[in-house]
């Protein structure tokens, strides 16, 4: 295994919609620094981008934000976004799966962002942490 | 995210550009709405301009087509690059929305 470059992180007191474009910004950036191919960097694009408005819009109350730590880092093959929050406990990988429907009167808004994440990413973990969330997103680095 | 509307005789196309995503959706669910409640439900989303979408597009989407099809109308796509493209297949997008290679195929397909 090679060494791990520095982790890179992005620290937002207080997290808005408005700040996920820069967090797409900075994780397209620091994936492909940490030598992503293209599939790997656009998928933990999506997956932060997805884990970070759920961060927005359900951890904390819209008049009172909180923050986010966003972090990427090379561990061996792997690229590892991620994402800590401050809200209250919420563990994505006890979601039930979403069956695919057949029609558009099957279709429910709900559940679309984790389906997606699970379907670009090779793993979800998560941590309970004293204060809240830790989310990390798993993705091989090439191919 | 930039939206401009174009009304032709029997479609309305709505071209986007920028990236849709939890902040930008809900100013397009109210464009296509208004589109629906002003008895506009036959709508071409011109996505040329469309670089990047989350699951929040998605969202918009659904609610539009369903809004659009039961007021006897439909909204089809034009033009979608492929990185959105593969986030309406990993969805099962593809399978409910009807997607063209340009705007006058999707306008075309209205009139036949």
């Amino acid at each position: 295994m090679t060494a791990a470059p520095p982790l890179r992180a992005r620290h937002l007191p207080a997290v808005r919609r408005e700040d996920l474009a820069g967090v797409r910004a900075f994780v397209a950036e620091a994936c492909r620094a940490a030598g992503g191919c293209p599939a790997a960097c656009e998928a933990l694009v999506l997956a932060a981008d997805e884990v970070c408005a759920n961060v927005v819009l359900h951890a904390y109350p819209s008049a009172a934000p909180g923050p986010l730590t966003v972090a990427v880092a090379r561990v061996g093959d792997d690229l590892l976004v991620t994402a800590t929050d401050a809200g209250p406990p919420f563990d994505p990988t006890r979601l039930p799966p979403v069956a695919e429907p057949r029609t558009l009167e099957e279709r429910s808004p709900g559940g679309l962002g984790w389906h997606l994440v699970r379907q670009v990413v090779d793993a979800v973990r998560y941590e309970r942490l004293a204060h809240g969330n830790r989310v990390t997103l798993v993705r091989r680095a090439g191919g | 995210m930039q939206i401009t509307t174009a009304r032709h005789a029997h479609v309305t196309v709505v071209a986007v550009a920028g990236s849709i995503d939890a902040l930008t959706a809900d100013t397009l669910t109210a464009r296509f709405g208004e589109e629906v409640l002003s008895g506009n439900p036959r709508l071409v989303a011109d996505f040329e301009g469309v670089e990047y979408t989350s699951s929040a597009g998605l969202r918009v989407l659904l609610a539009a087509v369903k809004a659009a099809r039961q007021q006897g109308g439909d909204l089809r796509l034009a033009a979608v690059r492929a990185p959105v493209l593969r986030v309406l297949e990993l969805s099962g997008f593809t399978s409910i929305l009807k997607c063209y290679a340009d705007v006058p195929s999707a306008v075309a397909s209205f009139l036949g």
